[in-house]
C-alpha cells in the first residue's frame, strides 16, 4: 500500500459542545494538489491545525506520510511546510534572518531555489521585519516554505495580501512544486487560483465535508446553464425531466438542466430554436451553491441529489 | 444605494443601519462609548486599576515603616542613638539619600520610604505608561480609532489624561493611608505634612510617566521606549547615588529628578517650592508627547530607526540562539543594574558596617547572624536579599517574554518544523536559567570587586556564593511559572507575579504578624539565607532547585499535551 500523504479518518474537532470539524474523512495521494474550500469559520483553519498537531483532536485522526500527525509530529513535520495566511514574525529579524533561522530550524534548505523566490517575489531581504508592508511579510512566509522543497505543502489562504503578480509568482511556484511532485492542500478563498492549480477540490461547510471531486465531476453532478432564443412560440420547458430555475424573457428562455440533457434537446429540436447558448457553471457558481444554502441550515445540497 | 436615496424611494426603515464609513467608528466600539474619549477611558481604566494596586502597596509600606518606628523606638534617648548609628552611614545614604531628623517618626519614615519608592513608583510608571501608550500602539489597537475622528495628538492626550488619573489614585491612596496612621496614637504625624509627604513619594511616578509617554514618541516599539526610559533612570539613580555620597558634589542633585525630590525634604524641612521643579518637568514632558505624536507617523519613531541592517545570523541556529539574541537587549540591562548594584554594595560595606556597630539593636541582629566581627559580612548578607529580588525578576521576565512568543503565534514557526514541544520549551527555560545564573555570579563578582576597591577584607569566593545563593529561588519561581505555563496559559504571568507578590507580603510581614512557619514556608524568599554572614545553604538550595526542575517538567509534559493558547 502507497501512503497517502495526507490521511484522517473521523478527524473532529469540538470546542465546548459545538463541533468545528465534524467526522472529517480525507484522503491526500502524493502528488496531488487538493483544493480546500469552504465559508469563513467553516473549519479549514482548524483541519490544517489538527494536522499539524497543533492542537489535538477530540475524535479521530490524521497522518502525514503514514506519520501520525499527534505522536510523529517531528518526523512528519521534517517532509512539510506550513505557510499560513497570516503570521507574526519577530520585528527585530530582517528578512534574510528570518529565512536564514527558520531554513537552520527545517534542516534543509534548497538555496539557489531560496535565492530564485527572493528575486521571483521580489523581496527586499534587508529590511527588518518591522518595516515590512504586510504583503511583503506574505512573501517571506511564503518563501520561507517554499524554500524547502517539501513532500507536502500545507497552504492556507497563502495569497492573502499579495498583488495580482505576486498571485501570478505564486502560481508559477505551486506548478513548479506539482511537476516535482510535492502534494499541496491549499486552502483558499480565491476560486480561480483554486480552479487554476487543484486537481481536486474539497468543500467544507460548518465543519463537515460536503462536497469532494475533480471540477470535471462536480460540474458533472451540477446544472447546465442553458439560454435559448426561439424564432416563434416558446415552448413549456417546465415539465422537461431534469429542467429546473425557468424564466422566459420574450422570446428568450432561461433555464438549470441536471443530468442528462437529451429530453431537453428534443424539445428544443422540436419547436424552432434560433439560438442556443449553454455554459458549464464555473466554480464560483458551484460554490455558491454550497455556500447558498449555508443560511438555511440543513437544507439539502442541491447538487448532491443523486 | 446610499442611505438618502433608499430614503428618498421610501424605505426609511434602510435609514437605521447607517452606512459604516471609515469616519464612523461607533460602530466598533462597545455600545455606549464615545468614539473620541475612548483612548482615555480605555488608559484610564487599566491605569487607575494598576494605580489602585499600587497606591496599597505604598500605603502599606509607610504606615508599616512609621508604625513600627514608633511603637519600637518609644523614648527620647533611643531614637536618638538609632539616628546616631544611621545618619554616619554614607553608604546606605548612597542607596536611599540621605538622613534627616531620624530621632523623628516623620524624619525615620522619609528615610526609610522616599528613596525607595521614589525608584519604585518611577519604575512602575514607566513601565505602565510604555505598555498602556506604546504597548496598544504596536498591537495596532489605535489604528482604529485614529481612522476615525481622532487625531494622534488627541489620542495620545487622552491617553496622558488616562494616566495621570493611575498617578492620581496613586498618590490619593498613599495620602489616604498615611494621613490615617499619622492620627494613630503613637505615630502623630499632622495630615498637611503627610500629604506634602505622599506627594514626594509620588512624584517621581509622575515624571516618569511623562517620561515613559516621551519614550514611547522617540522609540520605534515598546521596548525599545521601555529601554529609553529605564536608561534614564538608571543614569538619573547613579547621579543622585554620586551626589549623595561624595562631599562636594552635593550640588549635582540639582542636575537629576530623583534629586530634587530628594529635595522636597517632607516632613523634616518641607520645600514646596522643588515641586514647580518636578511639576515643570512632567508638563514639558508631557508637551513634547503631544507635540511628538502628530509629528510622526502610526507605528514610526521620532529618533531614526534602521529599518534595514545587514544580516547577522551567528546566533539564528534555532530556538535557543534565537531566544539569547531576543533577550539579549534586556538582560544587558539587567545584568548591568544587578553589576553596578553588586559592586555598589562591596563599595559601601565597610562603612556601612561601621555604623551597625554603632547601633546596640543592630548588634543584637549582628550576634545572631555571624557574631562580633562579622558586620561587613552581615551587611552584605542583608543586602543581597535585594539582589535577590533583581534576579527573582529576572525569572518573571523570561516567562513572561516566552509566553508572549506562543500568545503571538511566534512559537509556530518552530513547531511546525521539525522541532518537539517539550525541546522548545527546554531550550526557552534552559536559557533563562542561564540568564538568572550568570545574574547572581555577576552581582558576587562585582559586590568583590566592589569590596575589593575599598580594601575591604572579603574572600571572592564568599561573594560569588552570596551571589549565586540568589539563583535557587529564581530558578524555583522559573518553574512554578513553567507550570503556571503549562497549565493555564492565559495566567501564567499573573500567576508569576503573583507568586512574587505573595512573597514579598510574607517577607514584609514575617516577624511582625507572622510566625507559623508553614506560611512562611509558601515564600519563595523564605529559604534564603543571608550569604555571605550566613554561610549559603546549598543543601535547601538544592531543593529549591529540584522544586523548579520538577514544576518545570511538569508543565513542560502539560504544555506538550493540551492545544496551543493565542492571547
Ligand atoms: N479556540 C477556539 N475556541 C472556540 N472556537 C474556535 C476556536 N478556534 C476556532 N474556533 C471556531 O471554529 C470555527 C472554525 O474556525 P476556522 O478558523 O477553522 O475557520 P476557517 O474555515 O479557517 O475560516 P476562515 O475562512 O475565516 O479562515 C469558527 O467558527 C471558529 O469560531
Ligand atoms: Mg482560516
Amino acid at each position: 500500500m502507497t501512503k497517502a500523504a495526507i490521511r484522517t479518518e473521523g478527524l473532529t474537532k469540538r470546542y465546548g459542545s459545538a463541533a468545528v470539524l465534524n467526522d472529517l474523512n480525507l484522503e491526500v495521494p502524493v502528488g496531488e494538489v487538493l483544493g480546500y474550500l469552504g465559508p469563513n469559520g467553516a473549519g479549514k483553519t482548524t483541519t490544517i491545525r489538527l494536522l499539524l498537531g497543533l492542537i489535538h483532536p477530540s475524535a479521530g485522526s490524521s497522518t502525514i506520510f503514514g506519520l501520525d500527525s499527534q505522536r510523529q509530529a517531528v518526523e512528519a513535520h521534517r517532509r512539510l511546510a506550513y505557510v499560513p495566511g497570516e503570521a507574526n514574525l519577530w520585528p527585530s529579524l530582517t528578512g534574510a534572518e528570518t529565512l536564514h533561522l527558520l531554513g537552520q530550524v527545517q534542516g534543509q534548505v534548497d538555496v539557489p531555489y531560496r535565492d530564485e523566490l527572493i528575486e521571483r517575489f521580489d523581496l527586499d531581504p534587508n529590511k527588518k521585519v518591522r518595516a515590512y508592508s504586510k504583503g511583503n511579510r506574505q512573501k517571506l512566509i511564503l518563501i520561507a516554505g517554499l524554500m524547502s522543497r517539501p513532500d507536502l505543502l500545507l497552504l492556507d489562504e497563502p495569497t492573502s495580501g499579495l498583488d495580482p503578480l505576486m498571485e501570478q509568482a505564486f502560481r508559477h511556484s505551486v506548478f513548479e512544486a506539482k511537476e516535482r511532485g510535492q502534494t499541496v492542500f491549499l486552502s483558499s478563498h480565491i476560486l480561480s487560483e483554486v480552479e487554476a492549480l487543484c486537481d481536486r477540490v474539497g468543500i467544507l461547510r460548518n465543519g463537515v465535508l460536503v462536497d469532494m471531486g475533480t471540477l470535471a465531476e462536480m460540474r458533472h453532478l451540477s446544472s447546465l446553464s442553458i439560454e435559448a432564443t426561439f424564432d416563434g412560440s416558446v415552448p413549456d420547458l417546465a415539465r422537461v425531466p431534469g429542467v429546473s430555475a425557468v424564466t422566459v424573457d420574450g422570446r428568450v428562455v432561461r433555464c438549470q438542466v441536471l443530468g442528462a440533457v437529451e429530453p431537453l434537446l428534443k424539445v428544443l429540436a422540436n419547436s424552432g430554436v434560433h439560438e442556443l447558448l449553454s455554459r458549464e457553471p464555473s466554480l464560483e457558481e458551484l460554490f455558491l451553491a454550497h455556500y447558498g444554502s449555508g443560511d438555511h441550515g440543513s437544507e439539502a445540497v442541491p447538487t448532491r441529489d443523486d | 444605494m446610499t442611505t438618502d436615496s433608499a430614503s428618498q424611494l421610501g424605505a426609511p426603515e434602510l435609514r437605521r443601519p447607517s452606512v459604516v464609513g471609515p469616519g464612523d467608528i461607533t460602530s466598533l466600539v462597545p455600545a455606549g462609548g464615545n468614539p473620541t474619549r475612548i483612548v482615555r477611558r480605555q488608559t484610564a481604566r487599566k491605569a487607575l486599576r494598576s494605580g489602585a494596586l499600587w497606591g496599597l502597596v505604598f500605603g502599606l509600606y509607610v504606615a508599616l515603616q512609621a508604625s513600627t518606628y514608633a511603637s519600637q523606638y518609644k523614648t527620647p534617648a533611643s531614637r536618638l542613638a538609632l539616628a546616631r548609628s544611621l545618619s554616619s552611614s554614607s553608604g546606605l545614604n548612597a542607596l536611599v539619600g540621605p538622613a534627616h531628623d531620624l530621632q523623628t517618626v516623620g524624619g525615620f519614615t522619609t528615610w526609610k520610604c522616599l528613596g525607595i519608592l521614589t525608584v519604585l513608583g518611577a519604575v512602575w510608571a514607566l513601565m505602565l505608561s510604555t505598555k498602556l501608550m506604546r504597548g496598544e500602539e504596536d498591537a495596532g489597537r489605535w489604528e482604529l480609532f485614529l481612522a476615525g475622528q481622532t487625531t494622534p495628538r488627541r489620542a495620545v492626550a487622552q491617553a496622558l489624561s488616562g494616566l495621570g488619573a493611575g498617578v492620581v489614585v496613586l498618590f490619593g491612596l498613599t495620602a489616604l493611608v498615611t494621613v490615617a496612621i499619622g492620627r494613630t496614637h503613637p505615630v502623630h504625624l499632622s495630615s498637611s505634612s503627610a500629604v506634602f509627604f505622599a506627594l514626594a513619594v509620588t512624584s517621581g511616578a509622575a515624571m516618569f510617566m511623562a517620561g515613559g509617554a516621551l519614550c514611547s514618541q522617540l522609540a520605534a516599539s515598546r521596548r525599545q521606549a521601555t529601554a529609553y526610559a529605564g536608561t534614564a533612570l538608571g543614569l538619573f539613580f547613579a547621579l543622585r547615588m554620586v551626589a549623595d555620597s561624595t562631599a562636594g558634589l552635593n550640588w549635582l542633585l540639582w542636575a537629576t529628578p530623583l534629586g530634587w525630590v530628594e529635595q522636597l525634604q517632607p516632613f523634616t524641612n518641607p520645600r514646596p517650592a522643588v515641586l514647580i521643579l518636578i511639576f515643570g518637568l512632567s508638563a514639558t514632558m508631557a508637551g513634547l508627547t503631544v507635540t511628538l505624536a502628530g509629528a510622526r507617523d502610526l507605528g514610526g519613531s521620532t529618533l531614526p530607526d534602521r529599518s534595514s541592517a545587514k544580516a547577522r545570523t551567528s546566533l539564528l541556529t534555532g530556538n535557543v540562539g534565537l531566544t539569547a539574541r531576543l533577550i539579549r537587549p534586556t538582560m544587558l540591562g539587567w545584568w548591568a543594574a544587578v553589576a553596578a548594584f553588586g559592586f555598589l554594595l562591596g563599595m559601601v560595606a565597610k562603612q556601612a558596617a561601621r555604623s551597625l556597630e554603632a547601633s546596640s539593636s543592630a548588634q543584637k541582629i549582628l550576634l545572631r547572624l555571624g557574631g562580633r566581627g562579622a558586620e561587613v559580612k552581615a551587611y552584605l548578607g542583608i543586602s543581597f536579599l535585594i539582589i535577590a529580588v533583581f534576579v527573582v525578576l529576572i525569572s518573571a521576565g523570561q516567562i513572561t517574554a516566552g509566553r508572549r512568543e506562543e500568545a503571538t503565534g511566534r512559537l509556530e514557526h518552530f513547531l511546525v518544523r521539525p522541532v518537539s514541544r517539550v525541546r522548545w520549551m527546554a531550550g526557552r527555560l534552559g536559557v533563562a536559567a542561564a540568564a538568572v545564573a550568570l545574574g547572581g555570579a555577576l552581582a558576587g563578582t562585582f559586590a568583590w570587586l566592589g569590596a575589593a576597591s575599598q580594601h575591604t577584607s572579603v574572600s571572592f569566593s564568599s561573594l560569588l556564593g552570596a551571589g549565586l545563593n540568589t539563583v535557587p529561588a529564581a530558578v524555583c519561581l522559573l518553574g512554578i511559572g513553567a507550570l503556571a505555563w503549562g497549565l493555564a496559559p492565559r495566567v501564567a504571568s499573573y500567576a508569576v507575579y503573583g507568586v512574587l507578590a505573595w512573597a514579598f507580603l510574607i517577607e514584609l510581614l514575617a516577624g511582625i504578624a507572622i510566625s507559623n512557619h508553614w506560611l512562611l514556608d509558601t515564600s519563595i524568599f523564605h529559604q534564603f539565607t543571608a550569604a555571605p554572614v550566613q554561610a549559603p545553604n546549598w543543601s535547601s538550595g538544592g531543593a529549591m532547585i529540584a522544586t523548579g526542575v520538577v514544576a518545570a517538567a511538569l508543565g513542560t509534559v502539560a504544555f506538550a499535551h493540551r492545544d496551543l493558547a493565542g492571547e
